[in-house]
């Protein structure tokens, strides 16, 4: 750190914030995993339940989309920190 | 000097938050008038406008296709308030209905080209916090003071921080369901329009018809339904 000056520090160390954000935006999307097996899990049981009762389905759909619903939330929680990563970074500027 | 955040931006995608009117209203430091508050003006006036039309000249027998379309509406919700909350809270089933309409016109605003006010996140938490406070209100009218602070110990009196934290997760994961839902259609149309550039003829309009039209309707029936099932769970008597 002898040679430089402190704008390029600040730069550096920018820089390495952006890309680690970048990184982690990605890495953060590997929760859409759950919600798709969960999500999926519940279509097939839906459609179980429906072939065993055909004249269930509207509660029985009723139901499913609440389920997904509630499948879906930690993969929206992956999706806001990812978002926050990307346009509204709370990291940047910490280090110097 | 190039600053960390024009890097991020440069030729590349900007997703912008809701455009702020005016700044600092009344003197207030912090009271904005967004470009939310100005569309949900819009659909207050499109819902009072429908509503005003589509409830005159009523009569006992449905003579007119209007009157036949506001029956089917109304009844629609009444079923769906009764079968999912139950006779007993058939005085919710008005406060659905209006949740509903005003969720899904806004949902479907993005149409029109207008940020739909549902993607910013201030007007999703507001919709939550109405159903925190009927939940909590059911809870404590149902249960009085005895059932009302009963609930939190129950079923083990260790259960008390967790039921306390469930108590506010609940209307954050209905806030943040529907914020995400808009915002990831937002941010892909706008990924899709980047990337095709100015051959952006039939694709956006495919991605549009689900995240405008059927993610806009289905959010908007999660929405209630979930808000039904929690205002009707918080029930003391059981």
């Amino acid at each position: 750190m002898d040679g430089m000056t402190p704008e390029t520090m600040k730069i550096l160390a920018n820089a390495i914030v952006l890309g680690a954000s970048a990184l982690g935006a990605g890495t953060a999307m590997i929760a859409g995993l759950g919600p798709g097996i969960g999500e999926g899990f519940c279509g097939g049981k839906a459609v179980e339940a429906i072939g065993r009762q055909p004249e269930a389905s509207g509660a029985i759909t009723r139901t499913m989309i609440i389920g997904d619903a509630l499948a879906e939330t930690t993969g929206l929680y992956a999706l806001v920190i990812a978002l926050l990563l990307m346009y509204a970074n709370p990291l940047l500027g910490k280090l110097i | 000097m190039p600053t960390a955040l024009m890097l991020a931006s440069e030729g590349g995608i900007t997703v912008n938050g809701p455009l702020v009117v005016a700044d600092n209203l009344f003197g207030i430091p912090g009271f904005k008038l967004t470009e939310s508050i100005i569309v949900q003006w819009v659909v207050i006036a499109i819902l009072l406008a429908v509503v005003l039309a589509i409830s005159r000249n009523l009569k006992v027998i449905p003579e007119t296709k209007r009157q036949m379309a506001a029956e089917w509406i109304v009844s629609f919700f009444v079923d769906t308030v009764d079968t999912t909350m139950g006779k007993k809270y058939n005085k919710y089933r008005a406060y659905i209905m209006a949740l509903f309409c005003f969720i899904m016109i806004q949902n479907l605003m993005g149409l029109l080209g207008l940020r739909s006010p549902t993607s910013d996140v201030s007007v999703t938490g507001t919709l939550a916090v109405i159903t925190f406070c009927l939940v909590q209100y059911n809870k404590g009218k149902t249960g009085k003071f005895k059932g009302y602070m009963k609930s939190f110990v129950e079923p083990l009196p260790f259960m008390l921080p967790f039921n306390i934290i469930g108590e506010f997760a609940n209307p954050l994961a209905l806030a943040l369901r529907l914020f995400g839902n808009m915002i990831a259609g937002t941010v892909i149309n706008a990924l899709i329009y980047f990337a095709l550039g100015k051959l952006a003829i039939l694709i956006p309009a495919i991605a549009s018809l689900y995240f405008d039209i059927f993610s806009a309707v289905m959010q908007a029936y999660i929405f209630i339904m979930l808000s039904m099932s929690y205002i009707s769970s918080a029930d003391c008597e059981g």
